[in-house]
């Protein structure tokens, strides 16, 4: 765990988050919450709230930022794949950590909204 | 929230699509008649020999070639200038959007082929590539941002604390048309941050 969460990091956080439109930003936020647990693609797109396909989701948004190497991606089955944050990006990881301590509720939240029925 | 320029780009592409495919049947049908009528180019009416000998004269005739070859001309100068041009709209707002984030002092240069070169006032330089993608995704115009050839220790460090990749040395980014401005700013400042610390 990184525990050196000194400002310079911090900014640089919200620099890069500012910079990705809003999907990317709610992917992010999305999967800084519920980490370690991974997501499916359809999982996914309904916890950001995205209407379109979840394969219109995976080529334009997530490819490039599995390119980016903020996110990781698991192919479990040639359908089924497992996205979760990329724990080892040098910002994410202060923002995985900020989630873990701050964001509890939010969790929670995010965590509900996954439960099957 | 909209870009109008992005919308005016959007419709007036779409309409260029249209304009393209009415001109396409409009030739078409030129070529059609000229080939197989008798008069300018037109297919003969004789044909030596007879039975299967005469279908297949009449098959290798010149004039269906010539037909071929006209089509693909066509799909091959649609698909060169569609590769080769954006919209105007859409090439304004990209200068718009380059200009109002870089300065007036960075020297901006749009290429055939979609492209636009960068250099900035201290002599960095990064090139944009856009594309506009419709089989597959929401997102119909998106941009490839890729800096210079960099030199450094640590360049993957600060490529991705930027939000981008790094691929030979390079900066990489497929971004979309909404976060050109702020990550073309991200750009300057990487490319910035690697070469003051080498």
């Amino acid at each position: 765990m990184v525990t050196d969460t000194n400002d310079a990091t911090v900014y640089e956080l919200i620099q890069l988050m500012a910079s990705l439109n809003d999907t990317r930003r709610a992917i992010l936020l999305a999967l800084a919450h519920i980490y370690p647990r991974s997501v499916s693609g359809v999982q996914l797109s309904r916890l950001i709230g995205y209407s379109g396909k979840s394969r219109s989701l995976y080529r334009g948004v997530i490819s490039h930022l599995q390119e980016n190497e903020m996110i990781q991606i698991d192919q479990l089955t040639p359908k089924l794949y497992a996205i979760r944050i990329n724990n080892e990006h040098p910002l994410l990881n202060v923002l995985v950590d900020l989630c873990k301590i701050h964001g509890k509720h939010s969790r929670k939240m995010y965590l509900k909204a996954l439960e099957e029925e | 929230m909209e870009n109008e320029l992005l919308l005016e780009a959007k419709a007036l592409y779409k309409d260029r699509i249209r304009i393209a495919l009415s001109a396409f049947i409009i030739v078409f049908s030129f070529t059609f008649f000229v080939y197989y009528t008798t008069g300018i180019a037109g297919i003969g009416e004789h044909y030596p020999g007879h039975g299967i000998t005469q279908g297949l004269q009449v098959v290798a005739a010149f004039n269906n070639f010539g037909l071929l070859v006209a089509v693909a001309l066509m799909v091959f100068a649609f698909r060169f200038w569609s590769w080769a041009f954006l919209p105007g709209p859409a090439s304004l707002f990209t200068m718009s959007v380059l200009k109002g984030i870089l300065g007036p002092y960075a020297l901006i240069q749009q290429s055939i082929g979609k492209r636009f070169k960068v250099t900035l006032d201290n002599g960095l330089s990064f090139s944009l590539r856009c594309s506009i993608e419709e089989k597959g995704t929401d997102e119909w115009f998106t941009y490839r941002l890729m800096s210079n050839k960099l030199q450094n220790g640590n360049l993957r460090d600060v490529a991705l604390r930027h939000g981008f990749s790094l691929k030979g040395n390079r900066f990489v980014a497929s971004v979309s048309n909404d976060e050109l401005h702020h990550r073309t700013l991200l750009l300057a400042k990487a490319m910035i941050v690697a070469t003051a610390s080498l």
